[in-house]
């Protein structure tokens, strides 16, 4: 037992079973992410439920069963319910029943004992909306242009009525989107102008000239538009609801008309993976609670990616201050312990900072300055996509110094000598041989401070994230790219879908595809990194002395 | 008694009076060096003058202050901390210890090989043309013109002259070593410092060398410090011998090892001490 004890095994045991337990934690969790989230997106079968309740009353419900739960008889007294006597735990289900028309409430727990048939017609259709949620029920007719069609002609109307769509979103997003935009720019001219004193006549004359062009040019477009939407306007879909009624569906608003009931294992798995296309692709609906994510994808990867070129220079630039150029003095330990110390903060301390030092006064200072005629309403002085992206960095800085002191303090001084014997400068050393050569611990920098900014939340709350933002920060409009608007932010995303959506049951489903997401995405932004650094490392391998 | 074979026993013409140098024969003349690493004294007072074309080595303990007398010709010791150099060293007149010195275009005309061989991880040709491209210089035919003349020189053209944009780090001890040479000749030196070139090679590698030395003189003034004194009595034309600071005694490498004028001398060479 000694020996054993003595020949450290015990330790690597200990080790093991840490790295083990963390590792088994770590997959566990992804696992369970990835099933909840992934179910999400398989076609569910769609049930038609017979039900007799207490006293007696007969009632259908269809839906799509969500969740199982034994629970305890106590919790259902009030129910009053004629059960056996040793009975301790009932059953029920939580179903999706969608026709927000006609409930008040998407989902509802029914009791298994009252159930007196379960069964899955084939002719079951759910119906993806635009608005109000999903509908379920049996087609009982269609109509096109005033006339009844033949049922079987449906998917050829939804393909009709899908191109007129992204016709008509192109429309607004693109072409008019750029009119408002120029428009927009117009009136911030003119203001300008009169702001300095300079509006004269003429040139009054000529933003009148652009504007009213512009304004005939809109006018064409919302023709265009209303003619597009009217020719889609006329078609409609009639169904019929688990109570018997009938309700009328636009084509306009309909997304995806499905028969999950009919789907063979392959069609199910085309649609998990399309819907998961969608998902990633799509703008979000319902107050976030439906839809994709993609601009929540597209606002984080673009704001890691800005707190990524902020931070390197400032954090490399620093390291090479403080480990080539400080002298050996008590200024630079206070530095270094300042350094230190800014890891250790908290980062919603980083929030409030990054709003009253970045958004009120240099975003202030720049639309004083800069932007004068948009005020009162803020360019910079409001939260965006830059103030985030610098408050990130300057969370991440100290990571990043430290990595690059380490990198640059491992590099044999034999190599600065050899440069400096053949007359070149300190700074040319550094630029041509020394940086190359710390590459791969600077990496290894930006890679750490990439996985600890994309994590963080609570700070963007502050300086940048909304709920739902009206654009992307990168659009056709010139400058491109607009470092004053607000982004969307998966992780925060999580957050809203998860605890500020109205109808909880329907979010949770996102809450885990959301979260399966950022997990994924922040992985391949670590591999690219690491792939990056190995490249790196291979090309500056030092053979040891 | 040690055997050390001195390079021509005759009296010839190349013996020179080394307190009388005109000044197209020096290269380098120093005068009154002391230097202190912080309160210690490292150099004492050396005086001397190194003449142009030749080869000129210093020996002596482990110890006595020969590379660092060798590290103030470029200036290298300003990188240390706590080091105070007073006096003077001359190149073709002029103070490199002035005021108003320019220390990167210095280290220009006095280019400097190391003990252990240090290429950078670059490829052979990026290598060799460092030096050149802080000059200025980014004509791809006049770097690559160098390159072949240089690689030439350093005695390691034929062997390189297929893998030049391969990584340097992948030649062995002796060829990395021939490589830093040309990088330093590359810039067309005035004068050549090597520092113990050749104590971390193998017996041939140090053969091409010493051969290689020979032929840089032509070009060259070439000083060296190395610990072998046999390596000294091959190579050199001139040899200075160093103890604990001073400098002993300096004469032409014949006279020094065959009959040297002071005991301490004699003492160092017959091995009996150091």
């Amino acid at each position: 037992m000694n020996t054993w004890f003595k020949s450290g095994s015990p330790w690597v045991w200990l080790s093991a079973g840490g790295v083990s337990i963390s590792l088994i934690s770590v997959l566990g969790l992804l696992w369970l992410i990835a099933s909840k989230g992934l179910s999400y997106f398989w076609p569910s079968e769609l049930y038609q439920f017979d039900m007799v309740d207490e006293q007696g009353n007969k009632s259908v419900v269809i839906g799509e069963i969500y969740d199982r739960e034994q629970i305890p008889v106590s919790q259902l007294a009030h129910l009053n319910l004629k059960l056996d006597k040793d009975q301790e735990m009932l059953e029920r289900l939580l179903v999706k029943t969608g026709n927000r028309e006609l409930v008040s409430l998407d989902f509802r727990w029914i009791l298994s004992s009252n159930i007196t048939k379960t069964s899955t017609p084939s002719d079951l259709a759910v119906v993806e909306r635009r608005t109000n949620g999903n509908f379920y029920g049996f087609i009982d007719s269609l109509v096109l242009d005033g006339k009844p069609v033949d049922v079987a002609k449906l998917p050829q109307l939804l393909e009709r009525v899908e191109q007129f769509q992204a016709e008509i979103e192109d429309l607004q997003k693109i072409d008019i989107g750029a009119i408002n935009y120029q428009l927009e720019s117009l009136r911030l001219k003119t203001k300008s102008l009169a702001l300095k004193g300079e509006l004269t006549a003429s040139k009054q004359q000529e933003i009148d000239d652009k504007s009213q062009a512009l304004k005939d040019e809109y006018q064409t477009l919302e023709q265009q538009l209303m003619a597009l939407r009217e020719k889609i306007s006329r078609d409609h879909i009639v169904m019929r609801a688990m109570d018997g009624q009938l309700v009328t569906i636009n084509f306009e608003h309909i997304l995806h008309v499905n028969f999950n009931n009919q789907l063979g294992f392959f069609d199910k798995l085309t649609l998990f993976f399309s819907q998961i296309a969608a998902f990633i692709i799509d703008d979000p609906r319902e107050a976030n609670t439906e839809g994709g994510v993609f601009p929540a994808i597209f606002g984080t990867v673009l704001m890691v990616l800005l707190m990524t070129v902020i931070v390197s220079p400032f954090g490399v630039v620093a390291a090479i201050y403080l480990h080539e150029y400080a002298g050996k003095n008590a200024l630079t330990k206070l530095l270094r312990i300042a350094v230190i110390n800014l890891a250790g903060v908290p980062s919603i301390v980083y929030g409030v900072f990054g709003l009253g030092f970045f958004v009120y006064m240099v975003g202030g200072s720049l639309d004083q300055l800069f932007y004068p005629e948009a005020l009162p309403s803020p360019t910079f002085g409001t939260p965006g996509v830059l103030w985030s992206a610098i408050t990130l960095a300057i969370l991440t800085l100290p990571v990043v110094i430290v990595s690059t002191e380490e990198g640059l303090s491992r590099i044999p001084s034999a190599m600065r000598h050899g440069s400096l014997a053949l007359g070149a400068t300190k700074a040319e050393t550094l630029w041509r041989i020394i940086l190359p050569i710390a590459s791969p611990a600077i990496m290894t920098g930006i890679i750490l401070a990439i996985a600890r900014a994309a994590g963080e939340v609570a700070p963007l709350m502050l300086v940048g994230v909304v709920k739902m933002a009206p654009n992307l920060p990168l659009d056709g409009n010139f400058p491109f790219l607009h470092l004053d608007r607000k982004f969307m932010h998966l992780g925060f995303h999580i957050y809203d879908v998860g605890f500020q959506s109205p109808n909880v049951e329907a979010a949770r489903p996102l809450v885990y595809a959301t979260a399966l997401l950022l997990v994924t995405i922040i992985v391949a932004l670590n591999m690219t990194a690491v792939s990056i650094r190995n490249k790196l490392r291979e090309r500056y391998k030092m053979l040891e002395h | 008694m040690i055997s050390v074979t001195p390079k021509a026993l005759s009296a010839d013409a190349n013996k020179l009076d080394l307190t009388q140098l005109t000044s197209e024969q020096t290269a380098l003349d120093i005068k009154g060096l002391n230097l202190h690493y912080g309160k210690k004294q490292a150099l004492q007072d050396i005086t001397m003058s190194i003449p142009k074309g030749q080869v000129t080595a210093f020996i002596g303990p482990s110890g006595c202050g020969k590379s660092t007398l060798l590290r103030c010709i470029n200036r290298m010791n300003d990188l240390v901390d706590g080091c105070h150099i007073s006096g003077e060293i001359n190149l073709h007149g002029e103070n490199i210890y002035g005021k108003h010195v320019d220390v990167a275009s210095l280290r220009r005309k006095v280019g400097m090989v190391f003990q252990r061989p240090n290429p950078f991880p670059k490829s052979i040709y990026e290598n060799v043309v460092y030096g050149l491209r802080i000059a200025g210089e980014n004509n791809r035919r006049v770097l690559d013109d160098a390159v072949e003349k240089s690689l030439r020189s350093a005695a390691l053209w034929n062997e390189v002259k297929d893998r030049l944009h391969e990584s340097a780090l992948g030649l062995s001890g002796g060829q990395q070593q021939r490589l830093v040479i040309a990088r330093a000749v590359a810039i067309e030196p005035e004068v050549l410092l090597l520092d113990e070139p050749t104590s971390a090679l193998d017996p041939i590698s140090t053969l091409t060398i010493e051969e290689l030395i020979n032929d840089l003189k032509k070009q060259f003034t070439v000083v060296i410090v190395t610990h072998n004194m046999q390596q000294a009595a091959r190579v050199s034309d001139q040899t200075a011998f160093m103890y604990m600071g001073d400098l002993i005694e300096y004469s032409d490498t014949n006279t020094l090892f065959t009959t040297p004028m002071k005991k301490q001398t004699e003492d160092y060479i017959t091995g009996r001490y150091g």
